[in-house]
C-alpha cells in the first residue's frame, strides 16, 4: 500500500483518469461482497414462495406475483415514508445545526451538561420513549398524523445530528468565524452565510443518517398509529407478516421497491460531499 | 455575579422543563364517555393483520356488528406487538371495546383487572371444549371465549413414506425408527421447532404432556423422557440441528421443499401445503411413548374479550358482538375458512365430516389442554424455563435431566 | 472566543447564544426527559402488567437490581455483551476507515459506488434478519453452499445453532450493518482535511503511512471520537438484529444485556427488572463515554 501511495502523486497527474478503472474494479468487488445479502433479497423476491430455500444462485424463473402485490398496495405507503423521512431531515437539521454551532463555539455554561444529556438520550431503548409518547400523543390528538410522526422520528435524528455536526465543527478553524464577526456580522448572519456553507459535508452526512433512521423506523410508526390512514412502508410490510403465516414474496418485493427511491435520493445527496470546503476559506 | 445568574437561570428552566413539561402534557385527562347516547360504533383490536384472515375476521365482525346495530372500527396490529399495544392502551385508558387476545395471554391481562367477566353480560359458555374454558377462565370467572381453536399434529409426506416402506408412527420408538429410515441425502426424517421462544415450548408440550409431564415442575422423569426423545432425534441426525433456530413457518418451508419427510405443525399451514400440487400429505396425532397413552395437544387460538372501558352501554354492545362471534354459525364458517377447529364440542362431528383434512385436529381438540390451565399468570416464566432446558439439552451442553433441573431451579 | 465586555451587548450575546440551543433543549426535554425519568423510577418499583391498568407499583428499592445482577444469566449476558461490542466495533471501524481512505481516491463511479454501500441501511430489519438467517442456514444457506462449492467444507457449518459460533455469526452481521455508518461519517471527516496539508507534507517527505499517521489521524480525531462513542452506545443497545437472528439462543450464547432486558419486560412481564437491567446498560455506556471523552480531550490538549 505504501508503494501504491508513493506512486500515486506522480502517476495520477501523468496518466488520464481512465487508468484508474483498476480502483473501480476493486470497489465493485467490495460492493459485490458487501451487498450480496441485498442481491439475495432480490433473488428471494423473485421466487414463488419468497424464500431462498431451494434457489440457485441466479433467479432463472422469475415470479413477479410479489411485485404485483407490492405495487398495488404499497404505493401510498411509500409516499408516506418519503414525506415523513424528508420532513424529519428538514426538522432535525433546522434544530440540530444551530445547537451544534452553539455547543462548538459558544462558551455557554451548561454546554457540557447538554452534551451529556444528548449522549444519554442515545442510550435509552426506543420502546421506553415510544410508550411515553403514546400517552402524550393520544392526549394531544397527534396520533395517525404525519407531523406527529415527523416529530417522533426526529427523536433519533436530532441528537445524532447535533453530535456529528458538532464534531465536524470542532475541526473547523475558529478564525473564519472570528473574521466574520469582526466584520460586523451578527450571530445569525455569521451562522447563515459562513458557518452553514462551510459545514456542508457534516450537514449532508447528518442529513443522510437522519433520513435513514426515519426511513427504517418501525417502532414509532407502530406505536403512534391506530388506523391505516398514515402508514409508512416499514409498517405496511407487516400486513404480509401474520401471527401464523407469512407472505415472504410480497415482503421481499416491497423491500426491494422501497429501496429504489431512497437510494436515488442518497446517491444524489452524496454527490454534494466535496473535498476541502474549509481549505479555500482559510486562504 | 449577575452574569452567572443569568446563564444559570436558563439552565434551571431547562431542567424544570425536563420534568415539568412532559408531565403537564400527559396529565391532560382523558374524557369519560357519556353513556346516555345510543352506541353507534364500537372499536375492536386484533392481530389478524394479514390476508386472508384479515378479511375473514373482518367480515365476521361486520356481520356481528350489523346484528348488534353498530359499526365496527377495527385496528389490526402485527402479532408480536399486540401485548405492547394493550399495555399502552391500558395506561392511557384507551382500551378498545372488543379485544382479541392470544389465549395464553388472557389470564395475565385478566389479572390486571382490565377485562370484564363475560357472565356480567349473560354470555353462555355451554358446550365449549374444556381446554377452551380453562384458558378463558381466571379465578373461576370466564373472561374470554374463543370461537375457533387449533393445535399441532404430525404431518407426513405420503409419497416419501410409501417409497421407504414406512407407516406413520404412533409411538416414540416407531417415530425414532421412521425418522432414521427417512433421513437420506439432504432429506431429514423429521422437522420440528425448538427455538428459544414460546413457539419452541409449544411444540414440545405434546410429548411432555402425553407422557404425564407437569408444566409446574419440569425436572420430573416424565418430562426428562420427553426431552430425551427430542435430544436423541437431533443427535441421531434425523432432525437438523437448525431446528434450534427454526420457527414453525421455517419447519413448513422445509417440509414443502421435501427437505423433511415429517413435520410437527398446525392446520394453518394447510393453504400453503395445498398450493403445491405434487405434495400429498397426511396428518396423524403426535406419537405417544407407549401404546395406550392419550395424545394430549396444547390449545392454540385466540379469545375475544370485553375490556373495562367504564362505559356500560358500549360494553353491552361489545358483549353482543363477542357472543355473536362465538355462535355456532360463526364458529363453523370461520373455522372452515381459516382452517381452524370450532371450539364447541357439539359441532365437532359435523365439522370433521365436512372437512376431512381437519379430522385429526378436531379429534385432538376434544382433549386439548390450555397452557395457562394450571399456572395462570405464572405460565410465561415457566414457559421460558422449558425452552431454556430444550436449548441446553439439544446443544449438548447438559444431559436432559440436568438441563431440566438447571432450568427449573432458575 | 472573545466576548465584548459591555454589559447590554453581553446580555444580548447570551440571549442570542441560548436561542441557538433552545429548540434542541426543548425537544430533548419533551421527548426524552420523561421517558428517562420514568425508566429510572420503574427500576425501583414492582412494575407488572397490572400496573399499566391500575397505576399501582409498590416501591421495592434496590430489589430489582439485586435480582437482576445476581441471576445466573447476568454473567453470561455481560460477557456476551462485551464480546459482541468489542468485536463489532473493531470490525466495523477498521473496515469502515479502510474503505473511507480507499474511496478518497478519484476513480470513475466513486460517488455512486460509495452511496450504494448504504443499501444495507435501507432494508427493514425484519427483511435483513430473514435474509441473513437464510444465508447462514446450516443445510441450505448460501454461505455454506458457497464454501462447499469451493471445497473448503464437507458438511454445513452450524453458524446460528452452535453455541460457539452463534455469537461470531451475530457479530459478523452487526459488522456488516455498521460498516456503512462508519464509512460514510469517516469519509465526510476525511473530506474536511485540506489537500494543502498533504501537499505540504509530501514536500517534507511524509507520504503513505506517515502521511496517515501525522496528518490524517490527528485531523480526524474529533470525528473518530464521535464515531467510536456513538458506535459503542448503539452497539450496546442492539436488539432487533440479535432477536431476528437467534432470539438470544442457542442456549443463551447470544443473549446480551439488551436482549435480556427486553425479554424480562416483554416476555416475562417483569417490567421493573427489565428497567433495572436497561439502566445497568445505560450506566455501562455512560462510564465508557466519560472515560473515552476524557482520554480524547487530554490527547487533543497535548
Amino acid at each position: 500500500m505504501t508503494t501504491q501511495l508513493k506512486a500515486l502523486p506522480a502517476s495520477a497527474a501523468a496518466l488520464p483518469a481512465r487508468k484508474n478503472w483498476g480502483y473501480t474494479a476493486l470497489a465493485i468487488f467490495f460492493l459485490a461482497v458487501m451487498l450480496f445479502p441485498v442481491y439475495w433479497m432480490v433473488n428471494a423476491s423473485l421466487q414463488p414462495n419468497g424464500t431462498t430455500l431451494e434457489t440457485s444462485w441466479l433467479p432463472l424463473k422469475p415470479d413477479f406475483t410479489g411485485y404485483a402485490t407490492a405495487i398495488n398496495e404499497q404505493g401510498g405507503n411509500l409516499v408516506t415514508s418519503l414525506v415523513i423521512s424528508l420532513g424529519s431531515v428538514a426538522l432535525s437539521l433546522a434544530i440540530a445545526a444551530p445547537a451544534a454551532y452553539a455547543l462548538a463555539y459558544f462558551k455557554v455554561r451548561g454546554a457540557g451538561l447538554v452534551l451529556f444529556a444528548i449522549l444519554i438520550s442515545q442510550m435509552i431503548p426506543g420502546i421506553v420513549v415510544a410508550n411515553a409518547l403514546y400517552t402524550a400523543y393520544n392526549d394531544l390528538g397527534l396520533l395517525n398524523s404525519i407531523p406527529g410522526l415527523i416529530l417522533a422520528d426526529s427523536a433519533h435524528g436530532i441528537p445524532f445530528a447535533i453530535l456529528i455536526i458538532r464534531a465536524f465543527m470542532n475541526g473547523m478553524p475558529a478564525s473564519v468565524i472570528e473574521a466574520a464577526r469582526v466584520d460586523g456580522a451578527g450571530h445569525i448572519r455569521a451562522f447563515w452565510s459562513i458557518v452553514l456553507p462551510l459545514s456542508r459535508n457534516s450537514l449532508i452526512t447528518a442529513g443522510l443518517f437522519t433520513f435513514l433512521f426515519a426511513w427504517s423506523d418501525f417502532l414509532f410508526a407502530l406505536t403512534l398509529t391506530t388506523t391505516e390512514a398514515v402508514r409508512p412502508v416499514t409498517l405496511g410490510i407487516f400486513q404480509y407478516i401474520g401471527a401464523y403465516v407469512n407472505d415472504w414474496s410480497s415482503v421481499m418485493a416491497t423491500a426491494v421497491l422501497a429501496s429504489v427511491p431512497a437510494i436515488v435520493l442518497l446517491v444524489a445527496a452524496q454527490k454534494y460531499i466535496a473535498a476541502g470546503t474549509t481549505g479555500g476559506a482559510v486562504k | 455575579m449577575k452574569s452567572i445568574r443569568k446563564t444559570s437561570r436558563p439552565l434551571a428552566l431547562a431542567a424544570a422543563a425536563m420534568i415539568g413539561l412532559p408531565l403537564a402534557v400527559s396529565g391532560c385527562g382523558t374524557s369519560t364517555a357519556s353513556s346516555s347516547e345510543a352506541v353507534k360504533e364500537i372499536s375492536v383490536m386484533d392481530y389478524y393483520n394479514n390476508e386472508p384472515d384479515k378479511s375473514f375476521i373482518g367480515d365476521a365482525l361486520t356481520s356481528c356488528g350489523t346484528q348488534a346495530g353498530v359499526t365496527i372500527k377495527r385496528e389490526t396490529v402485527p402479532g408480536k406487538s399486540l401485548i405492547s399495544k394493550v399495555l399502552q392502551q391500558s395506561s392511557s385508558k384507551t382500551l378498545p371495546d372488543v379485544l382479541m387476545l392470544d389465549n395464553p395471554d388472557l389470564q395475565q391481562i385478566a389479572a390486571t383487572g382490565a377485562l370484564a367477566p363475560l357472565a356480567d353480560f349473560k354470555i353462555s359458555t355451554d358446550n365449549f371444549a374444556a381446554g377452551v374454558l380453562s384458558a378463558g377462565t381466571y379465578k373461576d370467572k370466564v373472561y374470554g371465549l374463543a370461537p375457533t381453536v387449533n393445535t399441532i399434529a404430525l404431518f407426513y409426506n405420503k409419497d416419501i413414506l410409501a417409497k421407504a416402506g414406512v407407516t406413520p408412527p404412533t409411538t416414540w420408538d416407531e417415530l425414532k425408527t421412521a425418522a432414521t429410515k427417512l433421513t437420506a441425502g439432504d432429506q431429514y426424517g423429521l422437522a420440528f421447532n425448538a427455538n428459544p421462544t414460546y413457539e419452541g415450548t409449544w411444540q414440545f408440550l405434546p410429548v411432555m404432556w402425553s407422557n404425564g409431564g407437569d408444566e409446574k415442575k419440569i425436572d420430573t422423569p416424565e418430562t426428562e423422557q420427553a426431552l430425551q426423545l427430542w435430544t436423541e432425534l437431533v443427535k441421531d441426525g434425523s432432525v437438523s440441528s437448525s431446528a434450534l433456530n427454526w420457527t414453525q413457518a421455517d419447519v413448513k418451508d422445509q417440509f414443502l421443499a421435501g427437505k423433511a419427510a415429517m413435520m410437527v405443525n398446525g392446520p394453518w399451514q394447510i393453504p400453503a401445503l395445498d398450493k403445491e400440487p405434487s405434495l400429498q400429505y397426511g396428518v396423524v396425532k403426535i406419537p405417544v411413548r407407549e401404546a395406550g397413552q392419550t395424545a394430549v395437544a396444547p390449545l392454540g387460538g385466540e379469545v375475544w374479550t370485553v375490556p373495562q372501558t367504564g362505559n356500560k352501554a358500549r360494553q353491552a354492545k361489545a358483549a353482543e358482538v363477542v357472543a355473536c362471534l362465538n355462535s355456532d354459525e360463526k364458529q363453523l364458517s370461520m373455522a372452515k375458512a381459516r382452517n381452524t377447529i370450532p371450539s364447541k364440542t357439539t359441532l365437532a362431528d359435523k365439522f370433521a365430516t365436512e372437512n376431512p383434512k381437519l379430522a385429526t385436529f378436531t379429534e385432538l381438540i376434544k382433549t386439548a389442554r390450555a397452557r395457562t390451565g394450571q399456572l395462570g399468570e405464572e405460565w410465561p416464566a415457566q414457559a421460558t424455563k422449558i425452552y431454556t432446558a430444550i436449548q441446553t439439552a439439544l446443544t449438548g451442553n447438559a444431559s436432559p435431566a440436568d438441563a431440566l433441573k438447571q432450568a427449573q431451579g432458575q | 472566543m472573545q466576548v465584548p465586555r459591555r454589559r447590554p451587548r453581553h446580555r444580548r450575546e447570551r440571549i442570542f447564544q441560548w436561542l441557538f440551543l433552545v429548540p434542541a433543549v426543548v425537544y430533548m426535554a419533551l421527548f426524552f426527559g420523561y421517558p428517562v425519568a420514568k425508566n429510572v423510577v420503574m427500576s425501583f418499583q414492582d412494575y407488572t402488567t397490572a400496573t399499566f391498568f391500575t397505576g399501582e407499583a409498590p416501591w421495592v428499592g434496590l430489589a430489582n437490581y439485586v435480582t437482576v445482577l445476581s441471576s445466573s444469566l447476568f454473567s453470561t449476558s455481560l460477557l456476551n455483551t462485551a464480546l459482541f461490542t468489542v468485536g463489532s466495533i473493531l470490525g466495523q471501524f477498521v473496515i469502515g476507515l479502510a474503505l473511507a481512505v480507499f474511496f478518497r481516491r478519484k476513480f470513475p463511479l466513486n460517488g455512486i459506488l460509495r452511496s450504494l454501500l448504504l443499501l444495507p441501511w435501507l432494508l427493514p430489519l425484519i427483511v435483513s434478519s430473514a435474509v441473513w438467517r437464510w444465508i447462514l442456514d446450516k443445510d441450505s444457506g448460501a454461505l455454506n453452499r458457497f464454501l462447499g462449492d469451493l471445497g473448503i467444507i464437507d458438511t454445513g457449518i452450524p453458524w446460528l445453532t452452535s453455541t460457539s459460533l452463534a455469537l461470531i455469526a451475530v457479530v459478523g452481521v452487526n459488522i456488516w450493518i455498521g460498516i456503512p455508518f462508519n464509512l460514510t461519517i469517516l469519509y465526510g471527516g476525511l473530506q474536511e482535511i485540506p489537500d494543502e496539508l498533504y501537499e505540504a507534507g509530501s514536500l517534507d517527505g511524509a507520504t503513505g503511512w506517515r502521511a496517515f499517521w501525522h496528518i490524517t489521524w490527528p485531523m480526524l480525531r474529533p470525528v473518530v471520537s464521535v464515531v467510536l462513542v456513538l458506535g459503542v452506545v448503539y452497539t450496546l443497545k442492539v436488539l432487533d438484529i440479535i432477536l431476528g437472528l437467534t432470539n438470544g439462543g442457542p442456549a443463551n450464547s447470544t443473549q446480551t444485556i439488551a436482549t435480556q432486558s427486553y425479554a424480562l419486560s416483554f416476555h416475562e412481564f417483569k417490567f421493573g427488572e427489565g428497567a433495572a437491567l436497561g439502566n445497568v446498560l445505560v450506566i455501562i455506556s455512560l462510564v465508557f463515554a466519560v472515560l473515552y471523552l476524557r482520554a480524547s480531550r487530554r490527547a487533543v490538549d497535548e
